[in-house]
């Protein structure tokens, strides 16, 4: 069997809190396993160890129990972060560098250098769409914009796993549908991707895999379209259906033992029309 | 694009991290400390005018080494004092360190980061009271040429040297590299106190503590050996005491050349290992403690 990207085995992790004699656990006796190429979503509410479970695997943070491995190797050692990209949540940067110079500093720390850096980094900020951004100061950066500088620097490396701490939180429907297309383009270059969120609605969209924390503990796991398939339930969405096809479909189910639960007109979704509305006016580097 | 094969110690890595330390104190604006430093090296040769030469090159030389003693030292302590937990705060720290940097390199390029601050900061500021002390040393001797005009020429040749000799000599520069090294430890202790500090006041004010204790401990150590007797656990203690509190009064070489002695050569070079070993001692104990640190 080929190494998984990530690999979990029976991890915990503790953090004793002074003066009290409780301490918080926040991850128990997790098993987990992200397969190369794959987009897995990391799912829960606040404080279900998300990003604990995170930093564990990128050995920001030491385990209390188990091992987790990155490439079949054991996240203690450094050399498990060679092919990896991380963008931490709400990342805040140095606000003194500017774009390139950012992207810069985290190439040099990841043995590139000279042409190849220059070029690297020139590439990523087309990406990501802030060439016209690229001399200016982080300081002076919008939240979407400085996300999506993280996610630049989280690629500068062309990492084989991407990870990313709620990568689209508090960035606004634009900036969130930017940073989700440059996920399925990671998915369809062979990135594998482990990100973490509670906007279930893009985890939706992404994600080929899920894994649901609660409390410290994975209470579901699997690919989303089983998991989220009603058995007994078929949907047809039709086009150009006359007044009497309708009816003569729903005849036809009325016949049968099947029952109809709802019949209504499609609707397209409030991120579309919000976008729809605002594209004409809102460019891509524009502060909010 | 696959970069080169990780490698276990980088030169590359930790100037990356050196040169973007040094990129954001200077970006911080913490080189203003230099024209504070302009400021009392032209007001004291304002003041002194009216002194005699001898007077006024030693007022000069006292007043501005002393000034520079004091304000790398604060330049020190504050720089170094904010920056792995304001790297923390920031999140800043996950994406370095989520790159394959060993920890070590990390506490390594930070140190370099501020250690080469203070190397900019001391040449600058000796560049200045050394043009400032040449220029005083230039207006003294026309003034003397033209005073003694009439005079013999031995006379003459005498006053000028005594000129020359109370000015600048070379006897000033051990003394401003051991200024250097006190700042580099004061540096290094600082980094160290701030890897398990929970606010940078804390980490400055115990900075501040230990500065002024570094100073006294030597004279508290002398009265305490004269008391007592020097046993094991004695020494021992006080062995505690010097790592915890390093003796910084033996830094202060200055005082001895501005008053006209020459240091010797085995002095300065035993000040000298022992700024050395003191800043290396503290870049291992930060780095120990940064190892153990949850992030």
């Amino acid at each position: 069997m080929t190494d998984a990207a990530v690999a979990v085995h029976g991890l915990t992790k503790i953090f004793p809190v002074p003066f009290r004699r409780k301490p918080i656990v926040a991850v128990r006796d997790l098993n987990l396993r992200v397969e190369a190429g794959e987009v897995y979503g990391l799912l829960g509410p606040n404080g279900s160890g998300k990003s604990t479970t995170l930093k564990i695997i990128l050995g920001l943070v030491s385990p209390t129990r188990g091992r987790t491995e990155i490439f079949g190797r054991d996240s203690n050692l450094v050399e498990s972060r060679e092919a990896v990209g991380f963008l931490p949540e709400n990342p805040y940067f140095y606000k003194y560098l500017t774009g390139a110079e950012a992207l810069r500093f985290f190439g040099k720390l990841c043995g590139l250098g000279g042409a190849r850096l220059k070029n690297r980094v020139a590439e990523l900020l087309e990406q990501v769409g802030l060439t016209n951004a690229r001399d200016q100061r982080l300081g002076t950066y919008s939240k979407g914009m400085l996300q999506r500088i993280g996610l630049a620097q989280a690629l500068i490396n062309e990492p084989k796993l991407v990870v990313l701490d709620e990568p689209t939180a508090g960035v606004d429907p634009a900036g969130s549908r930017d940073i989700r297309n440059l996920i399925v383009d990671l998915k369809r270059r062979g990135t594998t991707v482990l990100l973490s969120s509670h906007l279930l609605a893009q985890v939706q969209e992404i994600c080929d895999r899920i894994g649901i924390l609660a409390k410290g503990v994975l209470v579901r796991e699997g690919r989303l379209e089983e998991l989220i398939a009603i058995e007994n339930q078929t949907e047809f969405v039709v086009a150009n259906a006359t007044a009497g096809l309708a009816e003569e479909i729903e005849s036809l189910i009325n016949r049968s033992n099947a029952k109809l639960i709802e019949r209504r007109r499609s609707t397209t979704t409030l991120e579309r029309l919000f976008l729809d509305a605002t594209k004409a006016d809102k460019p891509r580097e524009s502060h909010e | 694009m696959t970069p080169d094969r990780h490698r276990v110690f980088s030169f590359g890595r930790i100037a990356a991290i050196t040169s973007n330390t040094l990129t954001e104190l200077t970006r911080q604006r913490v080189f203003y400390v230099l024209l504070i430093f302009a400021l009392v090296l032209i007001g004291s040769s304002v003041f002194m005018a009216r002194l005699t030469f001898q007077q006024e090159f030693q007022i000069l030389k006292d007043v501005s080494l002393g000034a520079m003693s004091i304000f790398t030292s604060l330049l020190a302590i504050v720089a170094t004092a904010r920056l792995i937990p304001q790297d923390i705060e920031d999140r800043t720290v996950y994406t370095i360190l989520a790159k394959p940097v060993p920890r070590f390199e990390y506490i390594l390029g930070k140190l370099a980061g501020v250690l080469l601050l203070l190397a900019i900061s001391i040449l600058v500021m000796s560049a200045m009271f050394i043009a400032v002390l040449y220029a005083r040393e230039q207006t003294v001797l026309h003034e003397t040429l033209r005073q003694m005009s009439a005079a013999p020429r031995e006379q003459l040749d005498d006053a000028l040297r005594a000129v020359r000799s109370s000015a600048l000599n070379i006897d000033i520069f051990p003394g401003i590299a051991i200024i250097y090294l006190k700042a580099c430890l004061l540096a290094s202790l600082t980094l160290f106190v701030s890897t398990f500090a929970s606010t940078n006041i804390f980490t400055v004010v115990v900075m501040v503590f230990i500065y002024f204790i570094g100073h006294l401990q030597a004279t508290a150590r002398e009265y305490w050996l004269q008391e007592n007797s020097a046993g094991w656990i004695t020494r021992g203690f006080l062995a505690l005491v010097a790592l915890i509190f390093p003796d910084l009064q033996a830094f202060n070489l200055v005082d001895d050349i501005v008053a006209g002695a020459v240091i010797p050569l085995t002095l300065f070079a035993k000040t000298a290992v022992l700024g050395i070993f003191y800043t290396t001692i503290y870049a291992l104990l930060a780095t120990f403690v940064f190892y153990g640190k949850e992030l």
